[in-house]
């Protein structure tokens, strides 16, 4: 600091900071004497030692106060985000193309599929419970092992032609691919008052087209069953796996960019906030050479 | 040199010398303690010695300078007749110039007028405002800000403007605050524009053969031009015909008795010689015409402004200190963003990245609201300096008068009323005291006695001065008189104690006079009587009292006339003598009542013939007048004093009148004796006394004349107590210089053209603002609109006081820069999603805290500020070590991990646990994720996690502001508990405390929805997490406090206390 001051020569200058690092005269490195650097050090030890410890105390705390099993809020959390399967990203969001004719712009999307897929392989739903009720799958209590709660079963079957398992392309060789469609978990979320949540995909040019998508959805109707909701949390149900829908798109116009629009139909699911794209629905573009 | 105060070789004390040598070789007046003619003896030796005097300090860089005193010294027009004047400047003494001639040479010469001091250009100015301190480093900012966006441009069209923004917002900062300190500045300029005003001057010329008025700016030389009493003097002029005309030089010679003007050439020196009017000095009585032989920036006057202009303007101490405190965290914000530049690109993150931690870094270190606050507690102090009549010019000075610690201070006018005054009285054989106050309301002395009554009698009748009329309501002391300097004191003096004078002069009909010259030395007039059965001739007489002594053969003592026998000159001498040696002007005054038989009611009295006796008068008794000390200023010098300042005086005047001041202010203290004086009291020679026993010195110019720089550094640490008497304006700007190499800051004051180089040089010149002169006022950075010294001592309480607020201020804002780095550095390291932005870190600069720490201005001092010394200007820094570290390290520090708390609790309690959390950075800033899973399993989309990132910032932000309520209040003192000091005391800190809350409100609750500004609603208990922080950080502040009360130079008060 005392270098900073007035004119003085560099030599000078240099001088005074060398006297400031080691001044033989009174023993001072840097303005102070050994021993008083010691003592100093031992004092800012000692200070961040209890303000760590105090730091640590405050997050102990706060975790103390955290239930295990569901967030004290969901403020961001109203609705849920939707994602879309393959999911290559452009500039500007999702953004696939490929070209029907030359496998190896496609093979990476199926691949995708299979690998996403491979976590609803009937192996690795096994600790997962069968349920049918299609009804909300509500469960006050733990019964399930290790004191949890029971996930339903959603194997990749359920989702039929494009399940991988009949059309191991997904429809994308024949220039009617599937994408699946997953909705965001969220800890005690209920979409809908009593009617499944359904997929409904669309150009979002629409008159531009003039003919609406056609889409075969899986499972039919395009369905998020009832009884996968509500999720308890990754404590209460540890192998939970979200519901898929798959929309196995029909009538896609070659050789041209078109933006499609997944939207998810529930009475508690919004799909209008400006600033989120992924918020209750999923868009993308689709280019399908020929 | 020192040795002999009085050496004889100098013509000009030769008016003292026969008071104390009992010589008959009177020739003036009284006691004259005339200025301007000494003062140019002493610089007589024609220059060559007055260079000398100045070559050590000067030589090297101000050889211009002496050109100039060559050019003043080459004037020889004095010396001319009129004849040779006439052919010299092609003019004409009866018919003046013609107007195209004029019109000619002020084409050729320009308007009479001085140029003013070279102003920068305003925009100049702005632009200097918009570098200044922290300014380049956010500029540096802005442009990384815009070269990120470049970049990213490049890679990628579409992305985001965020970048450009931040840029933007960040230019419009150094902007807008830019504009705001040129506001500021230019505002205190603005008071100062109206006294550079001046009335347009008109001059009377004789042009083509006619008498016009005309401006004076218009004069040219030549003109042949007329002044009358009242008059300012146009130009320099050469007086051709001169009824009674008496000039005051005081403006440039800094000496108060007016001058005697004729046409004769009676000296050498310009300066000196009677002939010679100059530009701006006042033509007190009288009439004269004179030919104009300088006009504008080549007269006297012009040429020493001129001086004063070529001073450099030093530094302010406050900005030497801002400049420290700047290096200091532009050193430190500088550093820490390279360094984790480094660590960044080190650590794998993209050089984009890293410049946009490093804009981030470089907006957390810089308190960008801080030189604003600056601005704005000067400012206040200012208003608060103005209502007390000082007038602050320049903002920063209002800090160097809290720092000064060397005062030199002018005599007349500064320390004295600059009126002469009654101030004592001799009669039956006694010394009476007059009350020398500044209205006179108290004189005391004994009034009883027949001799007063004669006295009283010549004082009111003698005497030619006359009250202007029509100021019945005015007070006595303050009412305008025409008349010379002692006759007005004379006047006022009776009309305190008698009333009305002019009722008694009328009824006391003056019947002749014989005006004061200087041949007779004396002054008399013949009245009639008012008392009816008296029917003799009254004749009074005032003058130098050897002469009215001479004229004398009775004594009037007890109301009775004695015979003047040898005891009673003996007292008569010693008397005089001794008012003499307190440096007043002493008159004497007698009487006659002419025989009626002699002299009977029709008798016809012929002033030119005299047919009236002027010998065997009665002498009734002595009165000396001397310009008093204004009443506050002994009280003043006192607590500069106990302030540690030390007061040096520096006058134009005499010796004796200096010290004898001097000693009446106490600043030669009662106790302190010159060499001297010892001399005097051992009897023995000067050379003897062991300099070491005097505390005090007097020192005249021609001592100061043959002394060498070092000589004078001695003189000034050797002497507390220093009086310069008989200074020249070059010899002041030495002795200031001299002060300034002792490392001192040397306030100065002033008044007289003269003082102006002083004022300049000074590190805070300080110009009167009734009696100063234009160029004193121009030349100074603060005015005293009262003209009065006590003033200066509210000016240095008000300035140590803001420098220790600026402390606290300082000490204020630093604090948070490491609860707003933090975050960037354990985001870089850590990897958690951002804590706070960039934005969110202008608002707290910007927003909550500029109210606050305003309000620090309005702290009370913690302990008797005018009770210490002054600080150092080298070791007492604004800004020191103590006062970073525990600023950035503990309370920082602190603030920090509360804030982080904050955080971490917003976090978790939304579903993000601090583990998750770390190293999440990359992801959760991946645009392409929008299912990122938090600690219970949830699923996120980006835009719910920039959501919740920005709920983040808000409660980080609230954390900080929640601690800076504490640390406010923490700053509040610095030694002294919260409690010692008042919590309610300064209300001003509550509003700066209402104002943070609410501006975080309406920020969070109000603007929460506006997504560029990057602030959420928050719950409302996030708003009270950091309250416990807040309330250790004021526990740990009052500890840190109380220990370096308890142990006062421990290594705790050491290291703790700033």
């Amino acid at each position: 600091m005392a270098a900073l001051q007035e004119k003085k020569s560099c030599s000078q200058r240099m001088e005074e900071f060398q006297r400031y690092c080691w001044n033989p005269d009174t023993g001072q490195m840097l303005g102070r004497t050994l021993s008083r650097w010691v003592w100093i050090s031992l004092y800012y030890v000692a200070f961040y030692v209890v303000m760590t410890g105090v730091f640590a105390l405050c997050i102990y705390t706060l975790m103390c106060t955290l239930d295990p099993y569901t967030p004290d809020y969901q403020d961001q959390l109203k609705s849920p985000g939707v994602t879309l399967r393959p999911d290559v990203y452009g500039e500007k969001g999702l953004d696939i193309s490929y070209n029907v004719s030359d496998n190896r712009t496609w093979v990476g999307l199926v691949h995708m599929l299979h690998d996403f897929l491979a976590g609803y392989s009937p192996a690795s739903q096994e600790d997962s419970i069968n349920c049918t009720l299609e009804k909300y799958f509500f469960q006050e209590s733990f019964r399930a092992p290790n004191h949890t709660k029971f996930s339903c079963k959603f194997t990749a079957d359920t989702l039929q032609n494009c399940s991988g398992l009949t059309d191991p392309n997904f429809g994308f060789a024949e220039g009617k691919p599937c994408f699946i469609i997953k909705m965001n978990r969220i800890v005690n979320f209920l979409p809908s008052n009593s009617t499944a949540p359904r997929v409904d995909c669309a150009f979002l040019d629409q008159h531009k087209n003039a003919r609406p998508l056609q889409a075969e959805y899986y499972p039919p109707n395009g369905t998020f069953s009832l009884h996968y909701f509500p999720y308890y949390g990754k404590k209460a149900q540890p192998h939970y796996s979200n519901p898929l829908v798959a929309a196995k798109l029909l009538n896609v116009p070659k050789n041209t960019e078109v933006l499609i629009v997944c939207k998810i139909l529930a009475d508690h699911v919004t799909f209008d906030n400006p600033h989120d794209p992924f918020e209750g629905k999923v868009e993308f573009k689709l280019n399908i050479q020929q | 040199m020192k040795g002999d105060p009085f050496p004889v070789e100098n013509p000009s004390w030769t008016n003292i010398v026969p008071l104390l040598s009992f010589q008959k070789t009177l020739e003036i007046y009284s006691v004259e303690l005339s200025g301007t003619k000494n003062i140019e003896q002493t610089d007589k030796g024609n220059g060559k010695e007055k260079y000398r005097g100045l070559k050590n300090c000067f030589e090297p860089k101000k050889n211009h300078r002496k050109e100039e005193l060559r050019k003043e010294l080459d004037l020889d027009d004095h010396k001319l007749s009129i004849k040779e004047l006439e052919k010299k400047y092609g003019t004409n003494i009866i018919t003046g110039l013609s107007s195209t001639q004029a019109a000619e040479l002020l084409a050729q010469n320009g308007p009479n007028a001085l140029t003013p001091p070279k102003e920068t250009p305003e925009i100049i100015k702005f632009l200097k405002q918009m570098v200044g301190g922290f300014s380049i480093l956010l500029w540096i900012g802005a442009i990384l800000c815009w070269i990120a966006f470049g970049i990213q441009y490049s890679m990628n069209t579409t992305s985001s403007l965020d970048n450009v923004y931040l840029g933007c917002v960040l230019a419009l900062v150094v902007i807008l605050t830019g504009i705001f300190a040129y506001y500021q500045e230019a505002k205190s300029t603005n008071v100062m524009a109206t006294f550079n005003k001046m009335i347009p001057q008109q001059a009377l010329v004789i042009r083509d053969s006619e008498k016009k008025t005309i401006p004076a700016d218009q004069l040219v030389v030549g003109d042949i031009v007329e002044i009358k009493g009242g008059d300012r003097i146009p130009a320099d002029i050469r007086l051709l015909s001169v009824q009674g005309c008496k000039v005051d030089n005081s403006s440039l010679t800094g000496e108060s008795e007016p001058q005697p003007r004729s046409s004769e050439f009676t000296h050498d020196s310009p300066l000196e010689t009677k002939n010679i009017g100059f530009y701006s000095t006042t033509c007190l009585e009288g009439t004269a015409t004179g030919m104009v032989i300088n006009t504008g920036d080549r007269t006297v006057i012009g040429q020493i402004a001129s001086l004063a202009s070529g001073v450099g303007n030093e530094k302010t101490p406050i900005a030497i200190e801002i400049q420290h405190f700047v290096h200091i965290v532009a050193g430190v914000a500088v550093s820490i963003g390279i360094l984790f530049f480094i660590i960044a690109v080190s650590l794998k993150y993209q050089v984009l990245d890293s410049i946009i931690f490093l804009i981030g870094i470089i907006v957390a270190n810089v308190p960008e609201g801080l030189l604003a606050t600056v601005t704005v507690t000067l400012s206040l102090t200012a208003k608060r300096l103005a209502k007390k009549n000082c007038l602050v010019k320049n903002l920063e000075a209002v800090e160097t008068l809290g720092s000064t610690s060397i005062i030199c201070s002018d005599k007349t006018g500064t320390l004295t009323q600059n009126r002469m005054t009654v101030a004592h009285l001799w009669f039956d054989n006694q010394i009476f005291i007059a009350d020398t106050s500044e209205d006179h309301s108290n004189q005391v002395f004994d009034q009883s006695s027949g001799t007063w009554a004669s006295l009283s009698k010549i004082i009111t009748l003698c005497n030619r001065a006359e009250f202007r009329p029509g100021q019945e309501s005015v007070p006595i002391m303050k009412r305008v008189v025409v008349g010379d300097a002692s006759e007005t004191a004379l006047l006022k003096f009776s009309e305190v104690i008698l009333g009305d004078v002019m009722e008694i002069r009328k009824r006391n009909h003056k019947v002749a006079e014989i005006p004061f010259n200087s041949t007779n030395k004396f002054q008399l007039s013949v009245h009639k009587t008012d008392d009816p059965n008296d029917k003799r001739f009254l004749m009074v007489m005032k003058g130098a009292p050897e002469r009215i002594l001479e004229k004398c053969s009775t004594i009037m003592v007890n109301g009775q006339e004695q015979p003047l026998d040898k005891n009673t000159a003996e007292a008569f001498h010693t008397a005089y003598m001794e008012l003499g040696g307190l440096g007043e002007r002493v008159l004497g005054f007698c009487h006659l009542y002419l025989p009626a038989d002699e002299f009977p009611e029709t008798y016809t009295f012929d002033v030119d013939t005299m047919n009236f006796p002027t010998s065997n008068l009665c002498f009734v008794g002595l009165l000396s007048m001397i310009d008093p000390p204004r009443s506050t200023v002994p009280d003043a010098v006192t607590k500069c004093r106990s302030a540690g300042i030390k007061v040096i005086m520096v006058t134009g005047d005499h010796p004796i009148t200096a010290k004898a001041i001097a000693k009446s202010v106490g600043i030669i203290s009662a106790n302190s004796e010159t060499v001297e004086d010892i001399a005097k009291r051992l009897h023995i020679a000067v050379e003897q006394v062991n300099k070491r026993d005097a505390k005090a010195a007097v020192v005249t110019g021609m001592e100061l004349k043959d002394m060498s720089p070092e000589q004078l550094d001695e003189l000034l640490t050797n002497y507390p107590e220093i009086v310069f008497a008989r200074t020249s304006p070059q010899q002041k700007l030495i002795i200031v210089e001299g002060c300034q190499r002792q490392n001192a800051v040397v306030a100065v004051t002033g008044d007289g053209v003269n003082d102006s180089p002083a004022l300049k040089k000074a590190d805070i010149g300080i110009a009167m603002g009734i009696a100063g002169s234009d160029a004193a006022k121009n030349a100074a950075d603060m005015i005293l609109l009262d003209d009065n010294f006590a003033s200066i001592v509210t000016g240095v309480e008000e300035g140590r006081l803001i420098f220790d607020n600026l402390k606290k201020t300082i000490a204020y804002t630093l604090t948070k820069n490491i609860a707003e780095l933090c975050p960037f550095l354990i985001y870089i390291i850590v990897g958690l999603p951002l804590p706070i932005g960039t934005i969110t870190i202008l608002f707290i600069d910007l927003g909550t805290d500029i109210i606050p720490s305003i309000a620090l201005a309005y702290e009370k001092a913690e302990s008797d500020i005018m009770n210490r010394k002054p600080r150092h200007k080298k070791k007492d820094r604004l800004v020191n070590q103590q006062l970073a570290m525990y600023s950035y390290l503990h309370i920082g520090l602190m603030q920090a991990v509360g804030a982080f708390v904050v955080y971490f609790t917003v976090y978790a309690q939304e579903g993000f646990k601090p583990s998750v959390l770390i190293n999440i950075r990359v992801e959760w800033e991946n645009s392409n994720v929008n299912d990122l899973e938090d600690s219970y399993g949830q699923q996120w989309t980006l835009y719910q996690r920039k959501y919740l990132e920005w709920m983040g910032y808000t409660a980080f932000f609230v954390g900080i502001m929640v601690q800076q309520i504490a640390d406010l209040i923490i700053r509040k003192t610095r030694r002294n508990s919260i409690f010692q000091q008042g919590l309610f005391r300064n209300k001003v800190i509550w509003v700066g405390i209402a104002s943070q809350i609410i501006i975080a409100l309406i920020l969070s609750y109000g603007l929460g929805s506006v997504t560029a500004l990057s602030f959420t609603m928050l719950r409302p208990q996030y708003w009270f997490v950091a309250v416990p922080f807040a309330i250790l950080i004021w526990v740990y502040d009052e500890v840190r406090k109380l220990f370096i009360r308890l142990y006062p130079g421990s290594w705790w008060d050491k290291n703790m206390y700033y």
